[in-house]
């Protein structure tokens, strides 16, 4: 049985008699924890905006002091990291995009219209899940280079598109990939969230005349909306932060094609060594797009986890 | 037209056989009302016939056109899912309007116009621009009657529409419903487990056991000419008193009591030995042994009279249901319920006399389960004397 | 002992707006040791809320809620030795019907497992499941899922058995049956029983006392019957009975009540006790309706029949005033063997001891029907 529920009205007295040592032990471990998780973020912050002099210096959780404090690292960084910045995003969004809708559609289409062989079919959506992505690398290059040189097809055409290069045409076969990898794990994770609907709602749309794509396009797609945000947030993180295929198909940090990803570990380094608070400061401008997302969908994200559970 | 044919129907899910066979003519304009308990195949034709499951083995036919292989799509039917199934996301306005996109024959604004008008019918003009989440549940329950009437099909299809709202509400739809089906003449297929609804909104019950059909008739047959023990149990409210025994020469000879048989009943009866006698509740007639009118001892009871005790009495104001059990037999099953008026009530452990009318008694064989005898009535003497 | 009080019990939730929400509203009700009392009412009106309070599933905002003279306010759910039905049922899924009803044995007391054991198996004879004891709730029908949660509640023996609309969920059937079987369990275990639902038959037919709620007022508390023939208002008055009570909304001149088509004159003695109400709404329930029967006189006026619903022993005949265009609607309940048909015109008298006067400002009843007084009636109407 649970607690009951709190009331409204406020009195110290009842709050002075909860007090007790289950309640100080909870908030304890609460304490703890948030510590345990952010401490590292707040390293990472305070090295960014430190002099190398300074982090060298100082402990690694203390805020930098008088002459040791520098924006410069930050500026630094987003100097370097522009141009991957673009590639990134340019990258990640269709990609994201494609993946989800896909995953969208192929769940509908196996949770919600009854047809032969469904099964089947769905097996191998779950055995693509857990295809590891090492396995491919070669074949995969082997692909995009020689076989069907796709990037080098769309050149010209890609140029010409404003704000556009050539050398941006090589992250299509990314995109591509991409999608391709990402259509495997949406699929689930939507199918888990259609087979909670009613499936007495299509059966209606079906009366009423539609046809199954148009069941699709009015009637579940709209419903979809906080599974979209779960879902989306989830494989642009993974598309967003993914090395391995970029790493495949754009050769080289220095490539004036290359995502983030790829440029990221090359950032502070010299001959000298490594800058601690440049390699901090890439990092965090690095996770920023992320962060970005998960604040505008965070309604959603939860609401998507509440329906699934 | 909306006739339906259905011919041999059968479904089978693996080994269970859902629906056995199933033969059914429905007329155009007619409200059919399928019943029956869980699991006895009731929803299962109902899906058959919106194309929402495909036969095994059987036909459909519906305005005379061959339905096996029909998508629900091309149906010209409308249906009323038991959780209404309204489209979350839309207005009131467009779930009623979806369906009209598809129809053919009607320009945009003409299908605007008809969505407002179908909205008043139902009373639900002023819901149009809400979402179904901020209705109540009888609302919502229009709101799928809207979506189904606004196509105009030949056939509606209800499954079970009324069960997930409040017995008040369910009292009042029921004669909506009927109303409506009345006005827009179109032929109903009805699904529920409720006898009551199937009594007072049917042209004709369909009751189904098992996968099969028991009996289709209209709801004065099914209640005073039962097919067999399975309809005389399940139709009416409360049950009919069913009690088994064996036939003597003259009688009916239960466990705690005979009961003689008239020589027109014996005759119907035969050679069977296995008999079930049926009496409903309401026909027994109830004596207090306070009153004047009961015999002094049992030696002096007539032979269609008992005397029993009262276990229960459950009041519902306008009448009273009486669980009766055998003096001889104080704390076992109770053997009868009878029924008597509100006003006439009596008092848990009273001891009474009850008479059972030998025209209202049924008579089953106790191995097939089929009536041999049904209570007699003429149609004629039973119109009552109407002022004109 | 086991009485039951509730002194102001009120309950009130803030929404996500900031305001008040007042579920129940002072509600007092005192329930006997051993009493089957149904609270009963319209979706929303509270009594859920209030079954809950009891429970300790929520928390009583003002009032008090007390077991004999312990006050139950603060105490947590686990300790008030209280057993709960659910709408649900709410069985673990993963344990046997055993484990089922084991549990709270296990839980809440130190009885070792052979006595433990004893109990489960006193109990699931005493509602026939004994051949289940050990599948799992997947594997039953509605009806066995519900004698298992009935026998988990039993078999702690509580002080107070508490039941949210246990039966809704059973086919139709199946709940005329459990109605009984309820009832019957109840009356042998002779444990206080708080009972909720919507339906008003169940509470006519397996309350000693119904208490009707309506938005989370207390409307009446009484006997059925009591409830039933001289309801303290309009609302009760529509509410119980089924099918509902006629109203017909009109006023008071002279002598005489003014309806909708029609005018119905009152005896003095009837006219003494309306005092100076203006306006007022006439009840009569459909079943003291009389139809076609060849009366004249001031108390019978001409109808025509709208439409007939047959229920087999009786038929629920909708009828309209005969004077022409769409007058209101009412009920009256004929013999199953009468063939009234939609279309015929026919008579229908209103015998004024069967009348019910409501204020039609207030709703409050100020005069109900007669009734015959003999040992039985008195027995059952009155406490």
């Amino acid at each position: 049985m649970s607690q009951p529920s709190s009331t409204g009205s406020f009195d110290v007295a009842s709050l002075v008699e909860d007090v007790n040592l289950r309640r100080v032990a909870q908030y304890a471990l609460v304490v703890f924890f948030l510590g345990f998780f952010l401490v590292p973020l707040e390293t990472g912050i305070m090295t960014a905006i430190k002099t190398n002099e300074s982090v060298a210096r100082s402990l690694p959780f203390a805020p930098p002091v008088g002459e040791g404090f520098t924006l410069g690292n930050i500026q630094f960084a987003l100097e370097q990291l522009s141009g991957s910045f673009f590639n990134s995003l340019i990258m990640s969004i269709p990609a994201t995009i494609g993946s989800v809708l896909f995953g969208s559609m192929a769940a509908y289409g196996l949770t919600m219209v009854n047809w032969r062989a469904q099964m089947g079919m769905l097996m191998l959506f779950v055995v693509g899940v857990f295809v590891p992505y090492q396995a491919v690398l070669v074949p995969l290059a082997r692909f995009w280079n020689n076989i069907f040189p796709l990037a080098r097809m769309l050149e010209p055409m890609v140029a010409s598109i404003p704000f556009f290069q050539g050398y941006h045409a090589e992250l299509v076969p990314l995109v591509i990939t991409h999608i391709a990898y990402g259509i495997p794990i949406c699929t689930i994770l939507f199918r888990s969230y259609y087979q909670s609907l009613p499936n007495s709602l299509v059966e209606a749309g079906k009366i009423d005349g539609a046809s199954i794509t148009k069941i699709y396009r009015r009637v579940i797609l709209p419903i979809s909306k906080p599974m979209f945000g779960v879902v989306f947030i989830y494989q642009f993180t993974q598309i967003y932060n993914e090395f391995l295929f970029a790493f495949t198909l754009v050769t080289g940090s220095d490539a004036p094609a290359a995502p983030v990803t790829l440029v990221l570990p090359a950032i502070g380094a010299s001959t000298s060594g490594i800058d601690f608070g440049i390699r901090m400061s890439a990092a965090f401008l690095a996770a920023v797009p992320t962060l970005i997302l998960y604040v505008a969908f965070a309604e959603q994200f939860a609401k998507g986890l509440r329906t699934e559970a | 037209m909306g006739q339906i044919q259905l011919t041999g129907l059968t479904k089978r899910f693996g080994d269970t056989v859902a629906v056995d066979d199933l033969s059914l003519d429905i007329d155009d304009e007619e409200f059919l009302v399928l019943v029956g308990p869980s699991g006895c195949g009731k929803s299962t034709t109902l899906r058959m016939l919106a194309g929402l499951e495909t036969p095994t083995s059987g036909d459909i036919y519906i305005g005379g056109d061959h339905m096996n292989y029909r998508v629900p799509q091309n149906r010209d039917i409308a249906m009323v899912f038991q959780d209404y199934a309204l489209y979350p996301h839309m207005t009131v306005r467009q779930n009623i309007r979806f369906g009209l996109e598809e129809e053919e024959g009607y320009t945009s604004a003409e299908r605007d116009e008809r969505v407002v008008e179908v909205a008043e019918t139902l009373g639900i003009a002023d819901l149009l621009d809400r979402k179904p989440d901020e209705l109540s549940g009888g609302q919502q329950q229009r709101v799928a009657l809207g979506r189904a009437i606004v196509r105009d099909p030949e056939v509606f299809l209800m499954d079970e529409p009324l069960s997930n709202l409040d017995a008040k509400l369910r009292a009042e739809m029921r004669t909506e419903l009927q109303n409506l089906q009345d006005q827009l003449a179109v032929t109903t297929v009805y699904v529920t487990h409720n006898q009551t609804e199937a009594m007072t909104m049917a042209d004709r019950i369909a009751v189904m056991d098992g996968g099969e059909l028991q009996q289709v008739a209209s709801p004065f047959e099914c209640y005073h000419e039962p097919n067999n023990l399975f309809v005389a149990e399940f139709i009416g409210e409360p049950m009919i008193n069913l009690v088994r025994g064996t036939r003597s020469e003259t009688a009916f000879v239960g466990e705690h009591f005979s009961y003689p048989l008239d020589a027109d009943v014996m005759e119907s009866v035969g050679d069977r030995e296995d008999l079930v006698l049926g009496i409903r509740p309401e026909d027994i007639a109830v004596v207090d042994a306070t009153t004047d009118d009961t015999p002094a001892d049992d030696a002096a009871l007539g032979d269609h009279e008992l005397r029993m005790d009262v276990t229960v009495v459950e009041p519902h104001g306008d009448q009273n249901v009486l669980h009766l059990s055998h003096p001889d037999q104080p704390s076992a099953d109770d053997a009868l319920q009878a029924v008597t008026e509100g006003m006439h009530l009596v008092t848990r452990g009273d001891r009474v006399t009850v008479t059972i009318p030998p025209d209202k008694i049924h008579v089953f064989d106790a191995e097939t389960g089929t009536a041999v005898h049904n209570r007699r009535h003429d149609q004629e003497a039973d119109r009552t004397q109407l002022e004109q | 002992m086991a009485r039951l009080t509730l002194d102001d019990v009120t309950k009130v939730y803030t929404d996500d707006g900031g305001d008040d929400i007042v579920a129940v509203e002072e509600i007092s009700l005192d329930i006997d040791d051993g009493e089957f009392l149904v609270l009963v009412g319209p979706s929303g009106c509270g009594k859920s809320t209030t079954l809950r309070m009891m429970a300790g599933l929520e928390t009583v905002t003002e009032g008090e809620l007390r077991l004999e003279e312990r006050v139950l306010n603060d105490v947590s759910a686990q300790d008030r030795d209280i057993a709960m039905v659910f709408q649900s049922y709410a069985l673990y899924p993963h344990k046997s019907v055993r484990g089922n009803m084991s549990f709270g044995l296990e839980e809440s007391t130190d009885l070792p497992d052979d006595e433990i054991r004893q109990q489960v198996e006193t109990t699931t004879d005493m509602l026939g499941i004994s051949d289940l004891l050990d599948r799992k709730p997947g594997q039953l029908s509605g009806g066995q899922q519900q004698r298992v949660a009935l026998g988990r509640a039993i078999v702690r023996d509580p002080e107070v058995f508490l039941m949210d609309e246990p039966l809704s969920n059973l086919d139709a059937k199946l709940r005329a049956e459990m109605r009984t079987e309820l009832q019957r369990l109840q009356e042998e275990l002779g444990v206080t029983t708080v009972y909720v639902t919507h339906d008003q038959t169940e509470a006519m037919t397996m309350g000693d006392r119904v208490a009707v709620l309506d938005d989370g007022e207390l409307q009446q508390v009484g006997t059925p019957l009591d409830c039933y023939h001289r309801p303290s208002n309009l609302f009760v008055a529509g509410f119980i009975g089924e099918p509902s009570m006629n109203f017909f909304p009109g006023s008071l001149s002279g002598d005489t009540f003014s309806g909708d088509g029609f005018d119905y004159p009152l005896s003095g003695a009837t006219r003494d006790q309306l005092g100076d109400a203006g306006g007022l709404t006439l009840g009569i329930r459909p079943e003291d309706v009389a139809v076609g029967e060849r009366r004249s006189g001031e108390r019978t006026f001409d109808a025509e029949v709208v439409v007939v619903e047959p229920q087999g022993n009786e038929n629920t005949v909708h009828l309209r005033f005969a004077d022409g265009d769409e007058g209101p609607q009412f009920t009256a309940t004929t013999t199953g063997r009468s063939r009234v048909e939609a279309g015929d015109r026919t008579t229908v008298t209103f015998p004024e001891d069967a009348i019910h006067l409501f204020d039609g400002e207030t709703g409050d009843a100020l005069k109900n029907r007669e009734l015959p007084s003999n040992r039985a009636i008195d027995a059952f109407v009155s406490n």
